[in-house]
């Protein structure tokens, strides 16, 4: 084998091997008229990650640099029958709130948060790179959602409603691309209602060595009037390693009135 | 007694910001505790809950008639409380411990843990979020 073409079988060789040992890989055109597969790395966002600025619960950490901040969030841009009933929902846990009777809601059960609220990793979040697939696990809850890599996505009425649905993914450039369906309607992001018919659409790219952006796109012809674009941002934290979390005493509960109380030990 | 309305507003004015704040950032709303005043509690510990979703810090507090009351002490997560560097050991039955606490509004013996004194006299952060939205008051002597 000649000295160049052995150099070039080393490095296909070599980007296969990283490609297998989960960095992740994407396909690159063939060469005209070869049958081999070239791959290319692609980046590596496998680690630990908790929102950028964002230290609740954790030491205070350095201020972000401004630039990496993301846009400020919109509100989603409902059509007006689901406006209203958003806006009905929010004054009424805002009077609830007011009065000292908080009304209960999923977390108040100990029930995840589902897609997409688990992306704003109000916990640390962990990203994995495996072979054929991305996988998302959020500390809070343990929640996990698999992104399939470089598969086509299924067709609406193959997926059963789920709280984190089906996720395609792939690399576009330095871009991973995941597409989301298959959301259960009760699984509500910030009080807004969805249908069915709801999709996920994200953009998840550095923009630095350490820090992850992902735009999230929903669209839902049903309520929404057009699509709802927001950014979350994300900062690296090379030496933590997610904590377990099991709602093993959960001593929330919704009383008859639906309003969040609290188990006490003895009652005087 | 006179700035009692001040008080007032001002833990108006902290329910709102947790209003708005705390769906985002916590289990539970923190409504359903007093914004207006702290209980400061010492106490031997019964039992210390090392669980999410949140820890409690059960207490028997003797009263100036000497009869005992008892207090459940909410935590935070116990993933909020490991990152500031709180340890399960760190307190256990039989401990004397002091702990101010934004008591229940609705009249029961619990409230949320926002300072705490450990028996060697070190305290810990409570990791609760938004916790100075709680207005304090001062201990009676």
């Amino acid at each position: 084998m000649p000295v160049q073409l052995r150099v070039v079988a080393a490095i296909v060789c070599g980007l296969v091997a990283l490609a297998e040992s989960g960095t992740g890989a994407q396909r690159a055109a063939a060469p005209e008229g070869r049958d081999v597969q070239v791959l290319r790395p692609v980046p590596d966002i496998t680690g630990s990650w908790q929102r950028l600025g964002f230290t609740v619960g954790l030491r205070a950490t350095e201020k972000p640099n401004p630039a990496f901040l993301p846009p400020a969030a919109s509100q989603p841009p409902l059509k007006p029958q689901y406006l209203q009933e958003r806006q009905q929902r929010l004054q009424a846990i805002r009077e609830a709130d007011a009065k000292g009777q908080p009304l209960a809601n999923h977390n108040t059960a100990c029930i995840p948060d589902g897609m997409p609220a688990m992306m704003n990793a109000v916990f640390p979040m962990e990203i994995l790179q495996s072979r054929g697939q991305v996988t998302i696990i959020a500390e809070a809850y343990t929640q996990v959602r698999r992104i399939l890599m470089d598969r086509p996505q299924k067709a609406p009425g193959d997926v059963e409603p789920s709280f984190y649905g089906h996720s395609a993914g792939r690399w576009e450039g330095d871009t991973l691309v995941v597409d989301t369906i298959g959301i259960k309607e009760t699984v509500r992001f910030q009080n807004t209602p969805h249908s069915a018919e709801m999709r996920i659409r994200e953009r998840i790219r550095l923009v630095a060595a350490d820090i992850l952006w992902n735009e999230i796109t929903i669209e839902d012809p049903v309520t929404l009037e057009k699509p709802w674009t927001f950014t979350y941002a994300y900062q690296r934290m090379p030496d933590y390693t997610l904590l377990e979390y099991i709602c093993e005493d959960n001593r929330e509960y919704a009383d008859e009135q639906g309003r969040q109380q609290i188990r006490i030990e003895k009652p005087n | 007694m006179m700035l009692r309305p001040r008080t007032r507003l001002a833990g108006s004015l902290s329910l709102l910001l947790v209003a708005f704040a705390l769906p985002a950032l916590a289990h539970h709303s923190f409504a359903v505790f007093d914004h207006t005043r702290t209980l400061t509690l010492r106490g031997t510990v019964t039992r210390f809950q090392w669980t999410n979703p949140h820890g409690f810090i059960e207490l028997d507090v003797t009263q100036s008639d000497g009869t005992v009351k008892h207090w459940s002490i909410e935590t935070t997560s116990i993933n909020m409380m490991q990152r500031l560097g709180w340890r399960s050991n760190m307190i256990k039955a039989g401990d004397k411990v002091k702990v101010v606490a934004a008591p229940l509004l609705n009249g029961d013996p619990a409230g949320l843990l926002l300072e705490v004194t450990l028996p060697d006299g070190k305290t810990m952060e409570p990791g609760v979020p938004a916790a100075n939205t709680f207005a304090r008051t001062p201990e009676q002597e």
